[in-house]
């Protein structure tokens, strides 16, 4: 049974199938872009391109480097000690991650602008009577992106920073206090670094590709000038080439680091797994702790919460609550099979692409991620090529995927394996190798070895990437409103067609019950990795 | 492992269509929001007894529509501006239409030449200034809005939304682009601050004093009138609102249209002209005034009370295609001036 070389070849041929399906809708843009763009790109360059590449790249670096500091000051505080309310505050650190970053740039900026309660508290305390007496800080800017983006990003690079933090062997850490060097920065995070750096690359993937905050904010990126080319000029092909020279660029940012972590291995042999004891604070150092963790809390979630949930209060209507309802049902449906569905596609991969694989079948895999680096409504135009030549294909058949809720799981797919994928490999780093070898030798084949050996070693990773999946299809707005089949409303697109008119307070609702429903895996997950 | 296939192929049966042809539905691709059009649906399901489908998206269904093809479930497509019309008729999605109701209903140069389109209602391009500080002569033309007088007094969204986009091209049309791109300029020099915000946005901005004047379709400013939230009403009392270029040599104040048509590849044609007879026709045409502060497009409809307390105007009579074929240089002028 082990090792038979139709059963080696077969396992190979479908990752390869596998990558190249999710793959496929990121070729059909790539084949849109081959078109004639009718002299687009020397007036982008004499007018706009300059400032969209600017633009984005000061939007990546700013929410790279800010929630850098916030995820991993706090990753480190909750890993490395123990204070009052810790428990607790590991648990909400996570929760900005079910706010979708454009709901929260709505929210905010009811909140900052100069009818808001933040101005109005100003106005009245000082006196001031126009906007022209005083300034404050425009929240629609570059730094108001920056700021919004950061607040619900961070938790992505919390989450895995924490985990590589608490599992880096305690002897580590005598090694390093015995040799008086920093504990942090010469051990934790060299040792966290694959971990940071994989939250560093969803990160910097979700700003790119994110069209809600961008829009709202009128910051114009390379994805707000996608669409200006797009709807504005007419133009699918300039859209789809700009849209894969950003893809280019992150595709070589992310093998930049892949190759200049080169050979190295982060993955712990050593007999005793006994994992560095949290050190307890009381006093003011517990205190400064408490802060620390509440700040990026507090901009996540606890502040658009509120408001979200002020809009709700102020403007009760039962009648809304009913209709939500089964628009709550659909989301869940989706989110529950759609995150399942990227599991199952994740481990399929990262089982066989990372674990003694050759370099091709490792290519394929980190590319089969890919989708992620894409704007929701381009991928969508990718995934509508490729189900309607599946269409024309099947004719004969009567079943048709386009405009069902196949295709939406395809594009959930294809868009969110990052998320899985990421998760999945960066569980299997932590294994030691010589694990599956020795099950090899011990006569299991690469499937069994990936059910009974692979698979309950990473089971932590997988419910994570599983719950992030689930978190992501909830919030995911541009795939589902032009993929959806008719009639079918999630709560991200049954909110936006409200707050697409700025009308808040209709959209808070919907708003608020996106968030608590994506809490409900947060929570759980947390309650998983602590036990 | 058997139960486990049987699950999997139960999941895929539940998530593809095994498509059957309904005779008595109608599906819609919209890029209207559904709560807006869901009134006139309703109407025409009780008239006709014909259920509709809706699948609203702002972006992207052409793409959907023409990825789909022959296979496409769609029968009706419609649309808040003469840009997106365009684009289906220029990816040869919509099929020709031939209703004397709506050649009747629909005046010529609101509908496609080829009668594969027709406009359904009609939105102005306003000014709106704020009373206490802008007197209610002071703005005439849209021309006026370049005057260096009015510099850092100006607000607006951003140029690249279709309403800004399609109002440059009625000013390239009327002007040339030389003089076109020169008023272009002259505009954004004066704005008060970045372009942002959608049209509502721009009328709280004059209210809260950033700026003093703004470029709004006319809709937004009924919904604020009426609206449930008593601040809205605040703002449009402290408001002037300017029908640009109505002197007795001028053009006429720019308008846009919202309209529809039917796709090519229905299987359901006769139905989907009937939709779209029923929203050309009296009731709709009034309807379309009462959501949502419209203009009705039928000759023989009058506008709203409401509206015609706004004051009559006089309209741009460009061919509204025009419109459509300047939009790409429209952009490019909006990209090169930054607006």
């Amino acid at each position: 049974m082990a090792f038979s070389p139709q059963v080696l070849e077969f396992r190979k041929a479908s990752v390869f199938a596998l990558a190249f399906l999710l793959l496929s809708p990121v070729f059909a843009l790539i084949i849109l872009s081959f078109g004639d763009s009718e002299g687009l790109w020397p007036h982008l360059v004499r007018s706009v391109l300059g400032r969209y590449v600017s633009t984005t790249l000061l939007l990546m670096i700013g929410v790279g480097c800010l929630s850098l500091v916030f995820g991993m000051t706090c990753a480190w505080v909750i890993a490395a000690y123990r204070f009052r309310f810790s428990n607790w505050l590991d648990f909400i650190i996570l929760l900005p991650i079910a706010c979708p970053a454009y709901l929260v740039a709505y929210a905010y900026t009811d909140f900052f602008e100069y009818a808001g309660p933040v101005q109005g508290a100003l106005r009245q305390l000082m006196g001031w009577h126009s906007a022209r007496e005083y300034y404050f800080p425009e929240i629609r800017s570059l730094g108001g992106a920056i700021f919004v983006l950061s607040s619900v990003l961070y938790p992505y690079i919390y989450l895995l920073a924490r985990t590589a933090f608490r599992h880096i062997p305690a002897n580590f850490y005598e090694v390093a206090a015995l040799s008086n060097r920093s504990i942090f920065w010469n051990i934790a995070l060299p040792l966290a670094r694959p971990a940071i750096v994989a939250g560093l690359a969803l990160v910097s993937m979700e700003v790119v590709s994110d069209f809600g905050t961008v829009e709202f904010f009128a910051l114009e990126t390379l994805t707000l000038g996608i669409f200006n080319v797009w709807i504005g000029m007419d133009s699918i092909t300039g859209a789809a080439q700009i849209a894969t020279v950003t893809f280019a660029f992150i595709i070589i940012l992310l093998f930049a680091e892949l190759y200049s972590r080169g050979s190295k291995r982060f993955n712990d042999t050593s007999r005793t797994q006994a994992i560095q004891h949290a050190k307890l604070l009381t006093g003011t150092k517990s205190f400064f702790c408490i802060l620390i963790c509440l700040i990026p809390i507090s901009f996540g979630f606890l502040i658009p919460v509120g408001i979200l949930l002020w809009n709700v209060i102020m403007t009760a209507d039962l009648a809304a609550l009913r209709e939500v309802w089964t628009v709550l049902r659909n989301s869940v449906y989706v989110s529950v099979i759609g995150a399942v569905i990227i599991m199952l596609s994740a481990i399929t991969i990262a089982s066989s692409s990372k674990v003694n694989a050759s370099k091709p079948m490792r290519v394929a895999g980190n590319l089969s991620a890919a989708g992620y680096a894409f704007p929701g409504t381009m991928l969508a135009i990718g995934v509508l090529s490729c189900l309607g030549a599946a269409d024309q294909f099947l004719s004969w058949t009567n079943i048709y995927l386009s405009g069902t809720l196949f295709a939406l799981f395809f594009a959930y797919l294809v868009r969110f394996q990052a998320v899985g994928y990421g998760a999945v490999s960066s569980g299997l780093t932590k294994i030691p190798l010589n694990l599956m070898s020795c099950s090899r030798t011990l006569g299991l084949n690469a499937q069994q070895t990936t059910l009974r050996v692979t698979i309950p070693l990473i089971q932590k990773s997988i419910i994570v990437g599983a719950v992030l999946a689930f978190v992501d299809i909830m919030k995911e707005l541009p795939m589902t409103l032009l993929l959806r089949p008719f009639n079918f409303e999630t709560l991200a697109t049954y909110s936006y067609q409200f707050a697409h008119d700025e009308l808040m307070d209709q959209a808070s609702l919907p708003a608020l019950i996106i968030i608590l429903v994506g809490l409900v895996p947060v929570i759980f997950l947390n309650k998983l990795l602590r036990a | 492992m058997l139960k486990f296939k049987h699950f999997v192929f139960g999941l895929v049966l539940s998530v593809v269509s095994l498509q059957q042809v309904v005779a008595e539905e109608l599906n819609i691709y919209s890029h209207r929001q559904p709560f807006l059009i869901q009134p006139f649906l309703d109407a025409f399901t009780q008239k006709t007894g014909i259920k509709t489908n809706v699948l609203y998206s702002s972006k992207g269904l052409a793409q959907r529509l023409r990825a789909e093809g022959k296979n496409s479930p769609a029968d009706v497509v419609l649309t808040v501006d003469i840009g997106r019309l365009y684009i289906y008729r220029d990816l040869n999605l919509l099929a020709e239409v031939k209703s004397d109701k709506l050649l009747e209903n629909v005046p010529s140069h609101m509908r496609a030449i080829d009668n594969t389109w027709f406009a359904l209602s009609k939105r102005s391009r306003i000014i709106v200034t704020a009373k206490d500080r802008v007197g209610p002569d002071e703005i005439k033309n849209i021309e006026d809005l370049a005057d260096p007088k009015w510099k850092g007094r100006i607000c607006s969204r951003p140029g690249s939304h279709v309403y800004n986009r399609a109002l440059m091209a009625s000013v390239i049309a009327h002007h040339g682009a030389e003089k076109a791109e020169e008023w272009a300029v002259g505009l954004v020099n004066n704005f008060a601050r970045r372009p942002q915000g959608n049209d509502r946005a721009q009328v709280k901005a004059i209210y809260e004093g950033v700026c003093d004047v703004g470029i709004i379709n006319n809709y937004y400013f009924g919904k604020l009138k009426f609206s449930e939230d008593e601040n809205q009403r605040a703002w449009t009392k402290a408001m002037n609102l300017t029908f640009p270029n109505q002197g007795t040599n001028e053009r006429g104040a720019h308008v846009n249209i919202s309209g529809g048509g039917v796709a090519l590849h229905s299987k359901n044609k006769a139905n989907a002209v009937a939709l779209l007879e029923f929203l050309s026709d009296r009731a709709s045409q009034q309807l379309f005034g009462e959501i949502n502060f419209e203009y009705p497009v039928n000759p023989r409809v009058n506008p709203t009370a409401e509206l015609q307390s706004w004051g009559q105007f006089k309209e741009d009579e460009l061919p509204i295609e025009r419109i459509a074929e300047l939009s790409r240089q429209a952009q490019m002028m909006i990209d090169r001036v930054g607006w």
